[in-house]
């Protein structure tokens, strides 16, 4: 008999791979901006600068420095670390963030916290991953006199091409501050103790040289309200802020959730006093947030009757779950989710019953009807010069040669030819009253356009025209056959005759010349 | 002797009395449609399969209903004239049949709620002016549709109405209002001949229309409203029922319309809409409702979850349900066809009580909230009743915001949540 053992494995991590991976998570270059934002936050910083260099080479530095409490040779390692992170209750939790700096040449971190100061240097990460190695870092300890912080230098960061002059600007970093960090937080609207910092971002002149550095805060501020302004064309001007509000949700097992919701709802022209960048329809709507962080859009709260770029709501809710680079949201398939974007919907379809909000999607309107009375002058002025250049009637559609033909009746004409009857879409479109009682016509503008459409000439008594239109063309029809049979265009006794043997002859009445 | 007071209001929305003789009605109310000729002799109540059942529950027939008394369900009933030939009914039956009054037939002489007896004059005027029986077709016009409503012994009558419909031209719907105007007359030489209330109605989908409506019939009059008729009746709301906007635009301008008229001491009774509107209606102050549609979705099987969700009778978790008929053993068994010998008649009954018992939950709930005039509760209610229809709540949110309280100021202050 067998003897049976058992045997217990620990599954394998490729820790050199796991980092790649993380570092290489991160898609966007700017990403290391929202990492140093939220460090720095968590830091109980009240102000970071971040520098941005690039050298000839296209070489970047990354300096980000801040007054924040610090790190002890613990926070240090966990900086360093993979998923180590010892923040509990802080936008890093998870301990990903900071490995974006491993794509670089060089991490020098220079920190203060209760008099002692480390510096520590991580040569060639990046290089050294590759190699399939885990790079190392050195700390040097001392005491010191200066006041808390943090300085990180990052050499040789790979940023692809995000940092080129040709892709990074003021005006685009502005932008991701306030839509996708915490720069652009709305926790003030809610918490008495709202933690304030001010941010510095400066760019080496060799990528953006069009302007000052950015000097801002972390509050997302909504351009100044109008509500009802004077003058014409003002819908686009005018904008409304909606009071933050704690709504809360209770989900069947019992667990509260608090969704904090504020926002506005503007026209273009107010919304640009924000720092947008690109399309509107990229940028507004309804964000969904955690850490008061922008995520994810979620515009359907917004019901089909409007249109979401109007409005520029977040609404933080702590229980959303992220994924590692905080781009999307991870827990969109269970009923915190479901729970969070149905009280969103009601929500916002309360915003949208807003007087205020009608009233301004109602003046919008207007204005635009406004707008197209401005345009109707235009064109009806262009009409009447070319009316008067013509010197007159001249159609150009049946309903003007019904006119034409009205007027030539009015005028005295020898024969009487009245419209009984007219379809546009039909092919024998009209009947008419004669001297003969009523007969089917076909009335075109131009003879030639009827034959264009190949229409069997068997009901029509007669043609009504404004003029014969292209001779040639008719000629030509003449000399081959139409539908089959023969037919002659006789020009100068204005008649069609068509068919073998027993032809018809089919009058055709030319106003052009008659009104 | 007519009288309808208001007991209570709440914004629009109001709670009132409406005493007829010896019968009292608490509003706002449902009247549920009844079908009081379904075929048959007394014995068999005059039969109608399901209608028959409905019967047995209004007259408490103890084999059907068991040992609890539901007639309270059908406190004040709503029944038609043109209904007594919904089942075929020869031109001798019909004058027997209407040779005694409801309640002088044995079988419905204990039954004490008000009788609404309405003219039909929706299916009347579908049928060209006639009533066709098996064997017979009746030119209907208004004294002919009263004599028929007065055969039946009813607490309230109203006049036989040419109703209008959204696609018809103008002149159309002139010359329609011309007619009920003209009926209204005719029932007002007659008014002394009705021993209850006498309604009127009104006709339109917003306040011009309203307006022509009522000018119409008080040009008719040659008097105000209130001196001849006792409640004003919206009618033709019944092709625009799924449109909310709309009735909730009519109503409310009725409502507007009566009071510039000084008739808002009058009830307001709104023709044919019930379920998921009434609530918003009664919002805008509709004082009562009639409806069939508690017995058409049994007669299809469904069961009324709520106000605006049925499901299959089968998949129904009786147990979940707080009315009486669910809490009824007999008519829990017989919703889950568990005895023998159920035919689906009873099965289907029972449903329609159950149906009928939700409608009117809600707006006995409805009826206390006004009671304690607290608009935020009414508010509240809506919401809470509207929480999961997307799309229907805009309505709601809708009629809160202008009528109720606004839900953001537009000094930049939270107002209400």
């Amino acid at each position: 008999m067998m003897e049976k053992q058992a045997m217990h494995k620990t599954p394998q991590v490729n820790e050199v791979n796991e980092f790649i991976e993380i570092a290489s998570d991160f898609e966007d270059p700017l990403e290391v901006i929202r990492e140093a934002l939220s460090n720095s936050y968590d830091a109980e910083a009240t102000w970071v600068d971040i520098e941005i260099k690039q050298d000839e080479e296209g070489r970047n530095t990354l300096i980000i420095e801040d007054n924040g409490h610090g790190m002890d040779e613990q926070d240090l390692a966990s900086f360093f670390d993979l998923g180590n992170s010892n923040k509990h209750d802080a936008i890093g939790y998870k301990g990903h963030g900071t490995k974006i700096y491993y794509k670089s040449d060089k991490i020098r971190v220079e920190t203060v916290q209760d008099g002692t100061q480390i510096v520590s240097v991580m040569d060639q990460p990046w290089e050294t991953l590759n190699d399939r190695e885990l790079p190392t870092y050195s700390v040097d300890t001392e005491e010191t006199d200066e006041t808390s912080g943090t300085r990180i230098e990052v050499h040789g960061f790979r940023a692809g091409q995000g940092f080129d002059p040709e892709q990074l600007t003021y005006n685009k970093i502005e932008h991701y501050i306030k839509w996708k960090t915490i720069g652009g937080s709305t926790a003030w609207h809610f918490d008495d103790d709202f933690h304030e910092f001010d941010i510095e971002v400066t760019l080496s002149p060799h990528i953006d040289d069009t302007r000052e550095n950015i000097e801002t805060s972390n509050k997302l501020e909504f351009p100044e309200e109008n509500l009802d302004p004077d003058g014409e064309f003002v819908a686009e001007r005018m904008c409304k802020h909606f009071p933050p509000r704690e709504l809360t949700v209770t989900l069947d097992d019992g667990r509260e959730l608090t969704i904090e919701v504020v926002g506005m709802v503007g026209g273009k022209e107010a919304r640009n006093d924000l720092p947008t960048y690109g399309k509107h329809s990229a940028q507004f709507g309804i964000w969904l947030a955690k850490d008061h962080i922008k995520v994810e859009r979620y515009n359907d709260a917004i019901g089909a009757d409007n249109e979401f770029f109007h409005f520029f709501f977040i609404a933080n809710c702590q229980d959303l779950e992220l994924s590692a680079n905080r781009e999307k949201i991870r827990n969109k398939s269970g009923d915190v989710y479901q729970a969070i974007t149905d009280e969103l919907e009601r929500f916002m379809t309360k915003v949208c019953q807003d007087t205020w909000y009608n009233d301004y999607i109602a003046r919008r309107k207007l204005e635009d009807k406004k707008r197209s009375v401005q345009t109707q002058e235009t064109s009806l002025q262009e009409r009447l010069t070319k009316t008067k250049e013509q010197g007159g009637l001249s159609p150009s559609n049946p309903a003007e040669v019904i006119a034409a033909l009205e007027r030539y009746s009015a005028n005295g004409s020898p024969e009487t030819v009245e419209i009984a009857d007219f379809r546009l879409d039909e092919e024998v479109n009209a009947i008419v009253n004669t001297n003969e009682g009523y007969q089917n016509a076909a009335l075109q503008v131009k003879l030639s356009d009827f034959f264009e459409d190949e229409t069997p000439l068997t009901h029509i008594d007669q043609f009504i025209c404004w003029k014969l239109g292209d001779l040639d063309a008719l000629t030509k029809i003449e000399r081959a056959s139409y539908l089959g049979e023969p037919i002659r265009f006789d020009f100068s006794n204005n008649t069609v005759t068509y068919g073998e043997g027993d032809a018809k002859t089919i009058p055709v009445l030319e106003l052009a010349d008659k009104v | 002797m007519v009288s309808f007071d208001v007991i209570a209001e709440a914004g629009e929305a109001r709670r009132g009395q409406l005493q007829i003789n010896d019968r009292t009605l608490e509003t706002p109310h449902l009247f549920p449609v009844v079908n009081f000729y379904g075929g048959g002799n007394e014995p068999a109540l005059f039969g109608g399969g399901i209608h028959r059942t409905v019967k047995e529950f209004i007259v408490n027939h103890p084999p059907t209903t068991g040992d609890e008394d539901y007639s309270d369900l059908f406190h004040g009933v709503m029944t038609s004239i043109s209904s007594l030939t919904d089942y075929g009914i020869r031109e001798k039956k019909l004058e027997e049949y209407l040779g005694n009054e409801i309640r002088e037939w044995d079988k419905f002489s204990d039954y004490d709620g008000m009788i609404f007896a309405d003219s039909g004059g929706y299916k009347i005027l579908k049928q060209d002016g006639e009533l066709e029986g098996e064997d017979f077709k009746k030119d209907i016009d208004q004294d002919k549709a009263l004599d028929m409503q007065l055969d039946l012994g009813p607490d309230i009558v109203v006049n036989l109405d040419h109703p209008i419909h959204p696609d018809d031209e103008f002149e159309e719907r002139l010359e329609k209002m011309e007619k009920t105007a003209a009926n209204a007359g005719r029932l007002a030489e007659r008014r002394d001949e009705v021993d209850g209330a006498c309604y009127v109605t009104v006709h339109g989908y917003y306040e011009a229309m309203l307006e022509r409506s009522f000018d119409a019939i008080e040009d008719e009059l040659g008097q105000p409203i209130d001196e001849v008729f006792d409640g004003i009746g919206l009618g033709s709301l019944v092709p625009r029922k799924d449109n909310v906007e709309v009735l909730i635009e009519a109503v409310s301008d009725c409502r507007r319309e009566m009071q510039q008229r000084g008739y808002n001491d009058l009830p307001l009774h709104v023709f044919g809409i019930s379920g998921n509107a009434m609530p918003l209606l009664v919002a805008v102050g509709a004082d009562s409702f009639d409806s069939a549609s508690y017995l058409h979705q049994a007669v299809n099987g469904k069961y009324c979850v709520n106000l605006f969700e049925t499901v299959p009778v089968e998949e129904a978790d009786l147990h979940a349900c707080d009315c009486r008929i669910c809490n009824d053993g007999l008519h829990r068994d017989r919703m889950r066809n568990r005895l023998d010998d159920l035919y689906q008649k009873d099965i289907l009954g029972s449903v329609a009580a159950h149906n009928l018992a939700i409608q009117q939950r809600e707006l006995r709930q409805f009826r206390q909230l006004i009671a304690e005039a607290d608009e935020d509760q009414i508010a509240t209610y809506l919401e809470e009743a509207v929480k999961d229809q997307k799309g229907f709540r805009k309505f709601a949110y809708k009629l809160i915001n202008e009528r109720i309280k606004p839900y953001f100021d537009d000094d930049g202050e939270t107002s209400y949540a």
